[in-house]
């Protein structure tokens, strides 16, 4: 106690606790903004990572690619372009096949990938597994899961879970990646193709009558690039060297994800703006109370002899002191309230905030910044006054 | 030592009109001169002892203090001159209630640059000499009124000022608080050569004042 007297300047205490909940205000809000933020950022650099393709049609697959079946043939095809540095055959399909598709941004999914070929995806080399390991080509009904689908499902590595009707042993979970993955049910794509199978007796047709094979079993591939290709150029060049193929360009398919994220981006700028004005006014107001609370101080110590100088110096530590506590408390404040609200709802595999270093940081500095500018412009409205009219003022 | 001449004080009233609270004050205390100024409230007593103290700004007129003339200097010339060579003991004492008796006693000393141990001890011994040592740690509210009052003096003598200047400094106290400030009052005079202006009500202080000068309506008389 004697400690913190020496930091926190006495008679501050109440300043504190104000500054704190308009930092905590903040915070929270912004939290909330970074967690939406990362959502969106982490599903652009999944697409500027890899150049999708479908077979052509509207297809059956769901995911990041719509379009009908990418035969083995076709594969084969697009690794010969010039400049693929790889492809890898994927079957994604939505978990719950009756719900999903109206909730593509939070939809679980189901994604089958070809283990004899490593990830594509220049942004996402491999995923974070964070218990277990990560899936190998021999694994068989074997399955790594994404944070939020665990977690809703109270799921850990060793568990088994079923998918499609079908038993998959978890052998591990990735850490929270804040974007699509989160969702994802990773398995082997041969497992993947069963689960199709049995799920799309249409399919089941086609198949037994054709010349289908399982290896034409794909509702698409990520394509990579070899480094100093342009990945929109590629993409153009696989449209126009392969026929019957649905290929998305990268740099237009992030265009219309930030298109169909405007109303978040709209939505986070206001929550933002929102936090720093409630938080900004809040710090502003306590800091520049608490001085204005002191003008008698300030005419008696005028009196002995204080320069405007001495005081405003003193007065700027005095309230870097008191922002720093108040900011710090106010970090500590909404990181303990989102903490607790995160644990209740992770329980339904969601997170709501996120308390980013850059997040924290910035309301660190925002508060000092402007508690130490209000308390200085505080001072310097009571120097004005002269000594006498100060201390008649704050009697 | 204190010299003024043609000190006024004009304000604004309620509706705009000017109020002048002081007119043209000519005044002049020596050295070791223990002065008293009597007066009706609002006769403009305090005002006279903020403008000789540097308070607030005189409409017109001069306030010289030795060679000095102080009313003309710029605020950080001024901020020195009241810092090193002006002592003030105020009825309501004004000592700030975040700081311990000691430390406001050694705040006289932190605004003119002195070194801290040597004002510490001087501190202490003023302390003593007044009878509040064993309440230095103490804060204000846990101090009686005439123990604040004691402070408060010590506070206003540290730095050994050529004038002192109290407004009603024994106003808030009982008899036998009022009779040791004023004798300390006195005592700086005859000890230490400093100039003493007393805004006082108590007959007892008037009858040891060297002087006693009367204000009506912003006017000596």
């Amino acid at each position: 106690m004697v400690r913190l007297r020496e930091f926190v300047p006495r008679g501050y205490v109440f300043t504190v606790v104000g500054i704190a909940v308009g930092v905590a205000g903040l915070v929270s809000l912004g939290a909330m903004a970074e967690r939406i933020t990362r959502f969106i950022e982490g599903g652009d650099r999944f697409v500027l990572g890899q150049i999708s393709v479908a077979g052509e049609g509207m297809g059956m697959g769901a995911g990041f690619t719509a379009g009908g079946l990418l035969s083995a043939a076709k594969i084969r095809e697009i690794a010969a372009v010039p400049g693929v540095s790889g492809v890898q055959a994927q079957v994604m399909m939505p978990l719950n096949t009756s719900t999903s598709n109206f909730m593509t941004l939070t939809q679980e999914l189901v994604m089958g990938m070809d283990l004899s070929v490593p990830i594509p995806n220049r942004n996402y080399r491999e995923l974070p597994v964070a218990s277990g390991r990560p899936l190998r080509l021999d694994d068989r009904r074997a399955a790594v899961l994404g944070s939020d689908f665990a977690a809703s499902r109270h799921l850990r590595a060793g568990a088994s879970v079923s998918l499609g009707g079908q038993d998959f042993a978890v052998v591990g979970i990735l850490g929270k990646t804040f974007t699509a993955p989160d969702r994802f049910a990773l398995v082997p794509i041969e497992d993947a193709r069963d689960l199709w199978l049995r799920r799309d007796p249409l399919l089941v047709q086609v198949f037994g009558a054709g010349n289908l094979r399982r290896g034409d079993l794909n509702t698409g591939a990520a394509v990579g690039w070899r480094d100093g290709e342009d990945p929109d150029a590629l993409a153009r060049r696989i449209q126009s060297t392969v026929a019957g193929l649905n290929v998305t360009i990268p740099g237009e398919l992030s265009r219309l994800l930030r298109q169909s994220t405007a109303f978040f981006s709209a939505l986070l700028f206001g929550i933002g703006a929102l936090g720093l004005l409630i938080g900004g006014l809040s710090l502003a107001n306590t800091v520049t109370a608490a001085v204005f609370e002191r003008i008698r101080d300030f005419g008696i110590k005028r009196a002995l002899g204080a320069t405007d100088m001495a005081l405003l110096r003193e007065v700027l530590g005095e309230g870097l002191r008191v922002s720093l506590w108040g900011g710090a408390a106010g970090v500590l404040l909404a990181w303990s309230i989102g903490t607790a609200v995160d644990a209740r709802v992770l329980r339904d595999g969601e997170q709501l905030f996120l308390f980013s270093p850059r997040l924290l940081t910035f309301a660190l500095v925002f508060s000092l910044a402007l508690g130490t500018l209000a308390a200085g412009y505080a001072t310097l409205r009571i120097l004005r006054l002269s000594p006498a009219e100060a201390i008649r003022r704050g009697s | 030592m204190l010299r003024a001449t043609g000190l006024s004080k004009t304000h604004a009233g309620p509706h705009g009109a000017p109020v002048t609270v002081l007119h043209g004050v000519d005044l002049e205390v020596k050295g070791g001169e223990f002065v008293a100024v009597v007066g009706a409230s609002g006769s403009g007593k305090s005002t006279l002892l903020n403008l000789l103290g540097l308070l607030e700004p005189a409409s017109a007129g001069e306030v010289w203090l030795g060679e000095e003339r102080v009313s003309h200097l710029g605020r950080r010339a001024q901020a020195r001159v009241r810092g090193a060579s002006i002592g003030y003991v105020f009825q309501s004492f004004l000592l700030l209630s975040g700081l311990t008796a000691l430390d406001n006693v050694l705040l006289a000393a932190r605004y003119v640059g002195r070194d801290r141990t040597l004002a510490q001890r001087e501190a202490l011994a003023l302390l003593e000499r007044m009878g509040v040592a064993h309440r230095k740690d103490h804060y204000p509210a846990q101090l009686s009124g005439g123990e604040q009052q004691r402070v408060a003096y010590c506070r206003a003598v540290l730095n050994r000022p050529t004038l002192v200047l109290a407004d009603e400094p024994t106003g808030n106290l009982d008899d036998e608080h009022a009779r040791v400030i004023l004798a300390e009052l006195r005592a700086s005079t005859a000890e230490r050569g400093a100039a003493v202006v007393l805004v006082t009500h108590r007959p007892e202080a008037q009858a040891g004042a060297d002087r006693v000068l009367r204000l009506r309506d912003g006017r000596l008389v």
